[in-house]
Formats: structure tokens, sequence, C-alpha cells
């Protein structure tokens, strides 16, 4: 009896342990995407997927010392198909590893692609249970191709380059931050249409060997953003053009803005923006919905091309003007593109509305397309001057200070 | 001497019984009813499951040697106590196969999906039969620690969540209107119809019944707040329409989840903490079955039955849980009727002819304890 009892056990343990290794992959099996690009196929109604593979024995080395003797970090393949789906598939049969996208860093989606519809980039990348639902998303005007293949800034793997792009942008506010989650949950609104980050080339680095050429080879870089209706893209931010619209959608930790000095309007004077805050309240009344923004900023002066001292009132005040001027004009310029050229709401204003007048929204839902173009923004921007950073006294010339004396 | 479970150990299977459903399917129906407002049904449904325990514990407290089909017996005879052994039967069948739908399409969609569902049938029918074998007790105990993994399971996606959170998302409160709120909270309802269901057939195994209704209601108002996280966190962090989309919205927010830059996909960890939970509503339903079926039988001990109970609530999960569309289906539609029906009526019933039949339940409680 024990002993039957012992082996009831011991099967008990084996079929329920074993049991997990039932779909099992090995890790020396996979091939491990870390970008994805997706661009037209060369034939008519195609598309062309881009995999960019990790080769983890060389890419765990320094740039130079590959330790896996191939010298390529990534092993980058395309392939085209109707479909993604289809294009995917065929990739396993020039892949001696399953191919693996629980670790991609990113999609970059072409914007001939995206302007015929990202509806099916959409729905595939978000029924996959491999890929995280951080992934960032982004177009190119550039072959997705070509974008996701350029060596970039520091890293071994361009993929994860690129991602790394994204990690300051709540500092540089050059491109606004989108993942595939918050993608699809625009994708989904009834309000807020899409919005995904824009990436492009650069002619921005020197080549060590040869500095007197100047900047010869191509980076990418952070590049505004794309704007979509439903899913089809309609139009493009500059990323100057981003903070009047980012400041609707994400918490910025900081920003830049160039002034003109307050006695010298023909010398730039550079100030970065902290403790920045942004609320808008939509006002109903009448049947027209109208929204109050506001915009709250400290001043940290960063650079000043001219004698500015911050114990004058005068200089203060219209360093203050100044600025608050440059934001109005900067954040009045891009709403106004957003509403007229593009009719899109990637400001998420209906949402807004929707939260403070939700039985009144009902009436607008339909039509809110019609309706978003039309909407009022009052504009209200405040900017305190904080500091001067680590200087007390205004950074003059010594000697031209005695010539005045 | 029969086995007993301290109120401790209710409290721990109360919670284990509602979690795993409720935050993994649940959830996601409730978002295509009512969008944003699942939060309030959540909440909603816990304050009405507070009621049908109250209705359960006060029913079951008259006669607290038995459990509901014995009471059932002792007052309207023994036919009729073997047809409410049915319909407790009926109701776990239903409630395995919501649980299977929760079990299967967690680990096989999101984390094996080349393995045959076949597997983690059998692999619930043999945790399943091997702890009931061992009684209550061990389930319990099991439910103890079960508690401590949704709590960790709570945290961890809280911390991986909570830099999307966006409180304006909770807003507009009732958009939907509030009677559709009210309505759409009996989806949770029929998960809150398995803790009461499980009480009313393990009441009799809790030690002190003087603190039945504390311990009870302790342990219904700590699911409910470990539970309304998710929905409030589902709505800030992935936004209603998003929750809907999906059969299983808490792994969206489970692989959405990342702890600063370097610690990011732990649902594998997340899923650990889960299985907790769901191995205790399986183990509480098998359990729950085979002691209807001892009853309907006739038999003193439940073990005889375990093996071809399991077969059967094997045989009905495998079959709707094949197809997606199935399961749900019947999970958004026919269970909420059926499950409610039985987890209200019944114990309703009972508390109505228990307090008819006052005097006859006093004899016989005096009867047994002389």
């Amino acid at each position: 009896m024990m002993k039957k009892i012992i082996l009831f056990h011991a099967l008990l343990s084996v079929v329920l342990l074993l049991g997990a290794c039932s779909g099992k992959r090995e890790i020396s099996d996979l091939a491990l995407v870390m970008a994805v690009g997706l661009d037209k196929g060369e034939k008519e109604g195609t598309v062309k997927v881009t995999a960019q593979v990790a080769r983890p024995a060389d890419a765990r080395g320094q740039t130079g010392a590959p330790s896996g003797q191939s010298g390529e970090p990534v092993w980058t393949v395309e392939t085209e198909g109707s479909s993604i789906f289809e294009a995917i598939r065929q990739m396993s049969s020039m892949s001696s590893r399953r191919v693996f996208w629980a670790h991609n860093f990113i999609i970059v989606i072409n914007e001939e692609v995206a302007k015929e519809g990202i509806g099916d980039v959409i729905d595939f990348f978000t029924r996959n249970p491999e890929l995280r639902m951080r992934t960032w998303v982004t177009v190119t005007p550039e072959k997705a191709n070509e974008v996701i293949s350029t060596v970039t800034s520091l890293e071994v793997i361009p993929g994860e380059a690129l991602a790394k792009l994204f990690r300051y942008t709540t500092i540089s506010n050059q491109a606004p931050r989108t993942v595939i989650m918050d993608l699809l949950s625009a994708y989904l609104s009834e309000s807020t249409e899409p919005l995904l980050a824009r990436v492009a080339f650069e002619t921005s680095k020197i080549d060590n060997k040869a500095p007197d050429k100047g900047a010869q080879t191509k980076q990418v870089v952070l590049a505004g953003a794309g704007i979509f209706k439903g899913d089809k893209l309609v139009g493009t931010l500059k990323p100057e053009e981003l903070r009047g619209l980012v400041l609707f959608r994400e918490k910025l930790d900081s920003g830049v803005a160039v002034v003109s000095c307050p006695d010298d309007p023909n010398t730039p004077l550079s100030v970065e923006l902290t403790n920045q805050s942004f609320n808008v309240k939509p006002k109903y009344k009448d049947g027209d919905i109208s929204y109050d923004a506001s915009f709250k900023a400290h001043i940290r002066v960063v650079e000043a091309g001219c004698s500015l001292d911050l114990s004058n009132k005068k200089h203060v005040k219209k360093l203050e003007d100044n600025v608050e001027k440059e934001l109005t004009s900067q954040i009045k310029t891009t709403v106004d593109k957003i509403q007229k050229d593009y009719g899109a709401d990637v400001l998420e204003l209906g949402k807004v509305f929707q939260n403070e007048y939700p039985y009144e929204w009902k009436h607008y839902a339909n039509s809110w397309d019609e309706v978003f173009p039309t909407v009022k923004i009052n504009l209200k921007v405040s900017a305190k001057v904080e500091s001067g950073s680590l200087l007390y006294k205004p950074t003059t010339s010594g000697k031209k200070e005695k010539k005045e004396e | 001497m029969k086995v007993q479970i301290t109120n401790g150990m209710f409290m721990a299977l109360i919670i284990n019984m509602l979690y795993a459903k409720s935050i993994g399917l649940t959830q996601g129906i409730m978002a295509r009813e009512v969008g944003g407002d699942i939060w309030i049904s959540t909440i909603f449904s816990s304050i009405q499951g507070i009621v049908i325990m109250a209705i359960v514990i006060f029913a079951i407290k008259r006669l607290p040697n038995g459990d509901m089909i014995d009471q059932y017996g002792q007052i309207l005879g023994k036919w009729i106590g073997k047809g409410v052994a049915a319909l407790v039967f009926l109701f776990f069948l239903g409630a395995y196969g919501t649980i299977m739908a929760t079990f299967v399409y967690h680990l096989k969609d999101y984390f094996l999906p080349e393995a045959h569902t076949i597997l983690f049938i059998v692999a619930a029918f043999l945790i399943g039969s091997y702890a009931i074998h061992f009684g209550i007790e061990v389930i319990a105990r099991m439910a103890l620690i079960g508690v401590f993994s949704v709590m960790a399971l709570n945290i961890l996606l809280l911390a991986g969540s909570i830099s999307e959170f966006d409180i304006k998302e909770l807003q507009p409160t009732f958009d939907s209107g509030f009677f559709s709120t009210l309505w759409a909270s009996r989806h949770h309802d029929a998960d809150w119809a398995m803790a009461t269901m499980m009480a009313c057939m393990i009441l009799p195994l809790v030690r002190d019944s003087a603190t039945w209704i504390r311990s009870s209601t302790s342990g219904l108002i700590f699911s409910g707040v470990i539970i309304v996280m998710w929905p409030i966190l589902e709505v800030g962090v992935l936004s209603p329409e998003v929750a809907a989309q999906y059969i299983v919205s808490c792994m969206q927010m489970a692989r959405s989840a990342e702890i600063g830059l370097f610690l990011h996909r732990y649902e594998m960890i997340m899923i650990a903490f889960f299985a907790l939970s769901i191995l205790t509503q399986i183990m509480m339903t098998f359990l729950c079955s085979s002691i209807a079926v001892q009853k309907i039988i006739g038999l003193k001990d439940y073990r005889p039955v375990i093996i071809p109970v399991g077969l059967v609530l094997s045989a009905f999960s495998y079959w709707m849980i094949g197809s997606h569309h199935r399961a749900m289906g019947i999970i958004e539609k026919e269970w909420v009727l059926v499950s409610l029906s039985i987890a209200i009526g019944l114990p309703g019933m009972l508390f109505v002819l228990g307090a008819i039949f006052k005097k006859k339940l006093k004899k016989k409680e005096e009867a047994k304890t002389v």
C-alpha cells in the first residue's frame, strides 16, 4: 500500500511539473526581435515587414569588440506579404530561430503606410500576447526598414537606441511619448484621435577619422508627431510645434523657451521652464462649448547673451512678459493648426468635455468631428522668474564695466 | 471528530473564492456594458454580496450543525433536500466552467498558447481531486497563503501602473446611468454568488458560529477593497474602451505594468500569485460539488464521489471553454441568470422557511445537542 501511495505521489508530481514543458521555448531557440519596421511592399496591396533581431553573443560586447565573431550585433530581415501576419510567417522560412516578439522595443511605421490606415497594425500588435503594451510606436517619412537598421547614438542595438530616444522626451519635448496602449486607447475612443511620435534622419554624426568633413553620417532623431484621424495619418507637426500639443496630453518635467533680452530685442535669452502645470476646464453655455486653459511655469534663466539683472524688477517683469507672449503664441499656433488644418481631436478636448458634461456630451458624441474645429480655447499663460540658476550677478565683461566707470 | 476551520480561514476562503474571476473576466464584461462605471458597479455588487452573505449566515445559524441542504431536508423533507442538493451541484458545475475559463484563458492565451486545453483540465482535475481528498482544512490553509499572494499581486500591479494612472479617467460617474450601472453589477454578483454558496455548504465547519457574521463581513469588505482596485486602475490606466476590448482585461494591465526602467514584463511573477486564488476556487468547487452529490446519493462521506464528480466537472468545462465565444456567451448571459437564481433563491427561501419553521428547527437542534 505504501509503495502505491509513493508511486501515486511521484506520478502526480511528474505530471504536474512536466505539464509546464508543454509549449516550452528554449532561449537559445529564439530570435529576439528588437525593432519592427512597416513599409509598403513592392507589389500593390502588400506590406513589407522588417524585423531587427539581436545576436546576443555580439550584442553583449562593446561596439567594435564583438564576442560572437560576426561583427554584427543585429540581424535584420525583411519579408513581404498581403498582411502583416503573412509577412511575419515568411520570416520563419529564413530564420534559424523562432521569431519572438516579447522584447520588441519599437514599431516604426512608414508614413505612406500610415496614410492608408493602420487599423490592421493596431489590431495585429494588440492581439499578440507576446508584445508588451508599452512598446513604442512611431511614424517616419523615411523607409522604416532603414530607420530601424541605422545605428544611432551610443547603443549597440539600433532598436534599443530608438527606444531610448524617448527616455528624456519629457525634457526635450521633441516628440510625444506614444506606446501601443495609448494608440489603441485613442483609436477606440469616441472623441480622441491617435497621435504618434515621428522619427526621421538627420545628418549629425561626425566621423572620428575624418572630423574635418563635419557631420556626414545619418542618425535617427525625434522629429515631431503624426496626427491621425481614425486610423489614417492626416498630418504632421514639427518638434517646435509640439509644446502646444503635448501640454494637453502629457505631464512635462520641463521645457525650453528662447526669447529676446528685456533691454535688447536682438539678443536671445534662453530660459528653462520648470514646475509646469496645465489645466483645461470646459465651459458650456447656451449650446456653446469653450475651454479655459491655464499654463503656469517657473522660469529659470539658463543662458543670457545680454546683461540681465534679476534684481531689477523692470527686467524681470519684461522677461516674464516675453516668455508669456512666446508661450501663448506657440500654443495658439499649434492648437489653431490642429483645429483648422487637421480637425482631429488629438488634444483630448472631447474627453475633457465628456468628463465634465456627460449628459451634454451625448448630443455632441456623433458630431464631435464638426464641433471640434469650432470650439474656442481661452488661454492664460503665467510664467514667474524663479532664479538665474547658479549666478547671482549678470555675466558681463569686467573691462567693460571699468571702461564705463 | 468533525474537521473544523477557523474563522480566519473562512475569511481567506471567501477572498480567494471571489478574487480570480472577478479581476479576470468580470471587469471586461462589465466594461462592455457600462464603460468607465465598472468600478461603481463593483462597489454596488460588493454591498449586495454583503447583504446576501448576511442572509446566508442568519439562515444557517438557525441550525448551525447542518449546511443548507441538510436544513432544507430538515424543514421540507428528504426529497426536497435532495432536489436542493441537485441545484447546488448544478450551481457548482456552472461555477467550475467559469472558473476554468478564467484559469485557461489566463494561462493558455498569455503564457502557453501552444499547450492543449486538455492539459489545463487534467491539471485542475488532479489538483482539485488530490486537495479535497485531504479535506477542507488543507484548502483553507492554502487559502490563507492565497490572501498574502493576492495582496502581493495587488501591490505589484499598483507599483507598476500608478505612474500611468489618470484620475480624470474615472469621470464622469454614472455616465451610463444609475440603473444601468446597478444592473451591470449582476455580473460581479455572480462572482459573489460563488462565495455565498460556498458559505452555505461550509459554514457548519467554521468553528465559532458566534462570530460568523463578523468574519464573513470582514472577508467580504476586504475582498471588495482588493477587487475594486482593479477596475479603478483599468479605467485610469487602460481606459474603459481598452478594458472592454479584451476577454481577460486584467492581463492587459499586467503586461503593461513596469516598475522603473528595468523591471517590466513581470506578469509571470504576478500570475504565480494569482494561481493560488484560482486553485482555491477549483478545489472549493470540487469540494462543494462532491458534497452535493454525496447528499443526493445519501453517502456518509464525499470521498467516493470525488473522481466521478471531477470527471463531470472537467468534461463540462472542456466543452464550455473549447470556444472563447461560447464560454463568454454563457458567462455573460446564462450563467448570471442561473447562478443568481440559485444563489439568491435558495438561501433567501431558506431564510423565510427558517423563520416560519423556527420552532421545528429549534426542536431538532435541541434534540441534536441532547
